[in-house]
């Protein structure tokens, strides 16, 4: 055991631990902090496969805006207190059914795949941000410059749909 | 590619004319226009198309002639349904140059789903016909119904994108490529697991783009609260566009390996199928029964993606114009009238003749009567199946749904001529109104006798 699986090893407990606390935890707010933990172990992964990019904008966008986002709807509309309605016991036995299900078919293909042999020993150093703004300019410029389109679209969206409508 | 830059640029004037041109009746016609000039850019990249230069920015679009002639044909139902429904659309909101660059925007989705050839072409597709109608969805807002339709749409819809990035993640695991003509990965007898959960995955959430059976709960709920002109656009151009991008992420990568998902597909086929027709039987509104029965036409369109041959893809262009057409006229009939139920239909035909003549040609052509465009989509989807071969239970359970549709489209004409009653319709119902339902109903016939004027001169 060397340094990186120690570290590969804790932020992965890490990371499922607290996915479970999002959904276990009966209190919304306590729910949103433990999914920023979350994000925090999975950009500890992405450290590991040295894409330090893509884990700095992982903290910024998730951990940083969007969750910061979500505890100000969660608190504004004063939702922490424990008004989630049960569910009947029917529904719950489906959901437990269909998501078991779901669970062993993907243990069931994890566990059949072994090596997949598609690492490309070359690409390590992929997730810097040269190699990736590299790529994204010119390989992947198409997806890059047409993505502004539905940018666009999500705007429009917002105006139309938050703008007051005067009589 | 032409055609892409063409919309994004319509659809950013529209955005322009919407605080620029005050007049509502302008921004239609600025749509119009814009439109008619698409349809021009499309014919001109249909007439110059190299037949040896078919894909564009390193196998990510590709630009054959079909594609191009889908996008063609994608771009004329749209143009028809401004001229049919545009005037409605005005009605809906202030925003009014907003709503149609959303549409513009749909439009480019729909071209990018008719041409990508890389599974990240095919997601920023799929979104970018998805926001769009979760907004359009929405656009009502004084209408509480409008809204409970957005968000339910919303929600429901980004869960299935987290399925399928899910899907085309694991799909990556396994192959290391998004290029889906290059997945030489799935050509050997031994499959990755990793690719049939992705697989699985990617069925989920495309079945809920086009409102398969079990994944369709939102379609009625989402149909019927949206705002009606909207609700033509969503059931058609953005149903249609949707299919295609199933039957070609199906058909190009993972045709070779159709053995392992073509069973699941075809029960999904019959689950819609069934699901579709029997809830349709039951509705007390035209709106909610056009809802259920897009489910019901989906299933007949999913038969294109379980029979991976040839005259599927041919199939598909036939069904969904021949669809599109006659539901966009169906729409702009139930825009004419006050009241959505079947009794709002009750003695059309006496009250106004023509629009329950045209009605009755629409209807003909969703039930698939002969001599009717929706007649010949369906003939070549069950050919498509028959000459696939393997699943001859499903085209017979198929002819059997056919007649059962028939029971609630029948029900629409029963009511406009056998029943009593003083239909209302709305008042501003105008000659040139008449001219273009009129236009639409003979386009129906006229496809229904003549359907290979849908197909690409080339195939």
């Amino acid at each position: 055991m060397d340094i990186l699986q120690i570290l590969f090893w804790l932020l992965t407990v890490m990371a499922i631990g607290c996915a479970l606390g999002v959904v276990l935890s009966r209190n919304p707010v306590n729910s949103v902090i433990f999914l920023i933990l979350t994000f925090f172990a999975i950009s500890g992964h992405y450290l590991l496969l040295n894409a330090q990019f893509l884990a700095i904008v992982n903290i910024i966008v998730y951990a940083g805006a969007i969750m910061v986002l979500f505890l100000f709807v969660i608190m504004l509309m004063n939702l922490n207190a424990d008004t989630e309605p049960q569910k009947s016991w029917l529904v719950q036995l489906a959901g437990v059914i269909s998501g078991g299900t779901l669970f062993l078919v993907i243990i069931a293909a994890i566990s059949k795949v072994g090596h997949l042999g598609v690492i490309d020993k070359n690409a390590t150093d992929i997730g810097l941000i040269k190699n990736l703004g590299k790529v994204l300019f010119t390989d992947y410029v198409f997806a890059f410059e047409i993505s502004s389109v539905l940018f666009l679209t999500a705007m429009i969206g917002a105006i139309v749909i938050g703008k007051k409508e005067a009589e | 590619m032409k055609a892409i830059i063409a919309a994004t640029i319509f659809g950013v004037i529209m955005m322009y004319a919407g605080f620029a041109v005050k007049e509502k009746k302008s921004i239609v016609a600025i749509a119009t226009i814009l439109l008619l000039l698409l349809l021009g850019v499309n014919i001109w990249e249909y007439k110059t198309v190299v037949p040896n230069a078919p894909s564009l920015f390193n196998f990510q679009l590709r630009v054959d002639s079909f594609t191009i002639w889908f996008e063609l044909l994608m771009t004329a139902c749209s143009l028809l349904y401004v001229l049919l429904i545009g005037k409605d659309i005005a009605k809906v909101g202030k925003h009014v140059g907003e709503y149609f660059a959303l549409i513009f925007f749909i439009l480019v989705g729909t071209y990018l789903l008719a041409s990508f050839n890389n599974m990240l072409i095919m997601f920023i597709g799929i979104e970018l016909i998805s926001i769009p109608q979760y907004i359009l969805a929405g656009s009502d807002k004084r209408n509480l119904k409008s809204s409970e339709a957005s968000l339910k749409y919303f929600l429901m819809g980004a869960f299935s994108t987290g399925i399928l990035l899910m899907g085309i993640t694991l799909i990556y695991g396994a192959t290391g490529t998004f290029n889906i003509s290059n997945f030489n990965f799935l050509q050997t007898e031994h499959i990755n697991p990793l690719v049939l959960t992705g697989l699985l995955f990617l069925i989920i959430s495309f079945s809920f783009k086009v409102s398969a059976a079990p994944m369709h709960f939102w379609t009625p709920d989402v149909y019927d609260g949206s705002p009606t002109p909207f609700t033509a656009f969503m059931a058609t151009v953005g149903k249609a566009a949707a299919f295609i991008a199933f039957l070609r992420l199906f058909h190009t990568s993972f045709g070779a390996i159709s053995g392992s998902w073509m069973m699941v597909l075809a029960i999904i086929t019959a689950a819609t199928l069934l699901i579709g027709n029997i809830t349709a039987i039951f509705q007390q509104s035209v709106k909610r029964m056009l809802a259920y029965s897009s489910i019901a036409q989906a299933g007949f369109m999913l038969f294109a993606v379980v029979s991976v041959n040839a005259i599927a893809w041919q199939g598909i262009v036939v069904y969904s114009v021949a669809y599109t057409i006659a539901t966009l006229g169906m729409f702009a009939v139930l825009l004419k009238l006050k009241d959505y139920t079947f009794d709002g239909f009750n003695g059309l035909a006496k009250k106004d003749p023509l629009l329950a003549g045209v009605t009755t040609v629409f209807i003909f052509s969703l039930a698939g009567i002969p001599l009717t465009a929706g007649f010949m989509a369906k003939y070549y989807m069950l050919q498509a199946l028959v000459m696939q071969g393997k699943l001859m239970g499903l085209v017979i359970f198929a002819l059997l749904m056919a007649a059962v549709s028939a029971y609630y489209y029948f029900k629409v004409i029963i009511a406009m001529y056998f029943k009593q009653g003083e239909a209302e319709l709305n008042p501003d119902y105008t000659t040139s109104d008449r001219v273009l339902l009129v236009v639409t109903a003979i386009l129906v016939i006229l496809l229904g006798i003549v359907p290979q004027l849908l197909l690409p001169a080339a195939v």
